[in-house]
């Protein structure tokens, strides 16, 4: 019945049913886009929560970090992570293919904190230099090939996978020595790669109740704070779009409310004989309410399956991999968004129905 | 409560009216002004019997088939379906009462368009759940001469083979009474002709018909014609 009568005005019913469309179009996909947004940028994010960086606090006159520091830190960190000393300092790399300006590094065990394209990181790095993506092809270097850094030569024995990710050290434009090459003795920063973001805020705790009894000898700074301020934007961005989202869902309520009206007015000679002939006024409200209700779901159903197409698309037109898309949370949205444009249609269904079905059948019938 | 009636009211063992008016009067109140649709009507119909009401307009016509078919409450007075007391019903036992004893045919059939012949006979039934009228009408429609239009869409249908399915439709409860505003309103007088005999027809069976109306034509076929003038009846 509720079907019939929408089929009979079809295109009103088409118009009807493409606002609720587009509501929970707009809805499931601005809150996918957002979703899928956070979650990709966590995903690319998310190792830097598990770091921390180390530094001598120079306003309290600390301009390095010394031996003992390095060793109070490892204890701080313990087996719940890698503490990896750096000595810092730029100068000029050279090669036959050119040369090029860069960071230089020196540590011991930079295992912990970086991986190798070409070559193996060692766990003690005693010999050699490890050299980033970009150097490496600046000045065309492969394994063994012989770079100068500050002329001194060295051999490479790793080449680094070029980072695209946000990282506190990027290897990309630097070369890493043994420490043995430096003659400086004081470390310029502690980077921490700890097993989780837990781990890593329970190892700043102790480094700092550790080193920064008497008076702050360093700093700690810990990444994933910068990772809690990107959650809070993207979760207000995601409330941002979503509220944009749902005024559009209250336009199509609007609308829905308007045809609901209109289709009851016009019908309110049959809505009269309906009820002349004896027909109870509950069974006249749930005809139109169902009514309201399909014209809800069919228009949500299709919202969400468009709002879902769109979203696997942009896998295809935008760096983010499926697995940011085919998770539980935008299910969530999908579903959600298709319950809200039914709940609003509902809604919007319900006066003109109640109203209709409430008419005296006498006044009803006069037309 | 459903059963009883349609198992008692067919049957008239006594002697008592199909429906009967008790001084009815109804007033209607507008804008300050008060209207005597209906002063003091007394009205008793027998079963099988075929009435017509004749007026000019405004007498109060409509006014009394609405009261008759349990759509409008008196303003004073009693209505009584077979000496059954109906005037104090609440609306929802109203809709029962009517559901179960009247049927209506309208001047303009009022046929739902996305239904086809015998489903919009079905109509007064579609909410009954677990009964299927459809054989029914199929066979109230077969009786009015539509046999092969069972499947015909209002916009498929003339006039008078739409006001057809509409007496199909109102018969389809096996009501006591079928009341009829101008049901000839909209033909021309062949098909007002094959209309009324099929009233005729309805009579027959022991139903009663009332038909407000302003054709001539309709009279010569009632067994009994009142005129109503300013809510009052003047013959008959
Ligand atoms: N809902 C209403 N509110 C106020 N007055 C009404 C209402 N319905 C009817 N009336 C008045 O009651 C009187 C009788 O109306 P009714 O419709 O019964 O006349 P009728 O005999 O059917 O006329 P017609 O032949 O033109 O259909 C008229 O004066 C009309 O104006
Ligand atoms: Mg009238």
């Amino acid at each position: 019945m509720a079907r019939r009568n929408l089929t009979r005005n079809t295109l009103r019913t088409a118009l009807a049913a493409l606002g609720v469309l587009i509501g929970v179009f707009a809805i499931a996909s601005l809150g996918l886009f957002g979703n899928i947004l956070a979650l990709s940028a966590s995903a690319e994010l998310g190792g830097i929560g598990n770091q921390l960086i180390i530094t001598p606090n120079e306003d309290a006159g600390v301009t390095g970090l010394d031996i003992r520091d390095v060793d109070a830190v490892t204890r701080a960190v313990g087996t719940d992570g890698t503490a990896v000393p750096l000595l810092t300092t730029s100068g000029l790399l050279s090669a036959s293919g050119g040369q090029t300006f860069g960071q230089v590094y020196g540590a011991d065990n930079p295992a912990a904190l970086f991986t190798a394209r070409e070559g193996t990181i060692p766990d003690r790095h005693r010999q050699g230099a490890i050299v980033g993506g970009d150097v490496a092809e600046t000045l065309d270097l492969r394994i063994g090939s012989a770079i100068e850094v500050e002329s001194s030569r060295y051999r490479v024995i790793a080449i680094l996978e070029s980072e695209e990710l946000l990282t506190p050290v990027n290897p990309n434009s630097a070369v890493i020595l043994p420490e043995a090459a430096f003659a400086q003795r004081s470390y310029d920063q502690i980077v921490v790669q700890a097993q989780s973001g837990e781990s890593a805020s329970v190892i700043a705790e102790r480094v700092r109740t550790q080193l920064n009894s008497r008076e702050e000898r360093v700093s700690v700074f810990e990444l994933s704070s910068i990772l809690e301020t990107i959650d809070e934007f993207f979760s207000l961005l995601n409330q941002f779009l979503l509220g944009i989202a749902g005024i559009s869902l209250v336009v199509a309520g609007v609308s829905i409310f308007n045809v609901m009206l209109m289709s009851t007015t016009e019908r309110r000679q049959e809505i009269g004989v309906l009820r002349a002939v004896g027909v109870q006024k509950g069974d006249v409200l749930r005809v139109l309410l169902a009514e309201a209700v399909l014209l809800g779901v069919i228009g949500g159903l299709f919202g969400a399956l468009f709002a879902g197409l769109a979203a696997i698309g942009l896998v295809f037109i935008a760096p983010i991999g499926f697995d940011v898309v085919l998770v539980a949370s935008n299910a969530v949205y999908l579903f959600g968004a298709f319950v809200f444009g039914v709940i609003v249609c509902l809604l919007s269904g319900l006066y003109p129905a109640y109203k209709a079905a409430t008419l005296r059948p006498v006044e009803a019938l006069r037309g | 409560m459903t059963q009883e009636q349609t198992q008692t009211h067919p049957v008239v063992e006594d002697n008592a009216p199909a429906i009967e008016l008790q001084d009815v009067v109804k007033t209607y109140n507008t804008g300050g002004e008060t209207i005597d649709a209906l002063a003091g009507v007394d009205l008793a119909i027998e079963a099988g019997e075929f009435l017509a009401i004749v007026g000019p307009s405004g007498s109060g016509k409509s006014t009394l088939l609405n009261i008759l078919g349990l759509l409008d409450v008196p303003t004073s007075g009693a209505v009584r379906i077979h000496d059954r007391d109906v005037t104090t019903l609440s609306e929802r036992e109203r809709t029962t009462a009517r559901k179960e004893s009247i049927g209506f045919v309208f001047q303009d059939f009022h046929l739902l368009p996305s239904l086809t012949a015998t489903e919009n006979v079905c109509v007064p039934t579609m909410f009954d759940t677990g009964r299927d009228a459809t054989g029914r009408a199929e066979q109230l429609l077969t009786r009015v001469g539509l046999g092969d239009r069972l499947t015909h869409t209002p916009d498929e249908l003339s006039g008078g083979q739409q006001q057809r399915v509409a007496i199909a439709r109102a018969l389809i409860n096996e009501p006591t009474i079928v009341l009829a505003d101008e049901p000839t309103g909209n033909l021309d007088q062949d098909t007002g002709h094959t209309i009324l005999d099929e009233f005729r027809r309805v009579c027959d069976a022991g139903v009663s018909v009332i038909a407000v109306t302003h054709d001539e034509v309709v009279t010569t076929y009632a067994d009994r014609t009142i005129e109503l003038i300013d809510g009052v009846i003047h013959r008959g």
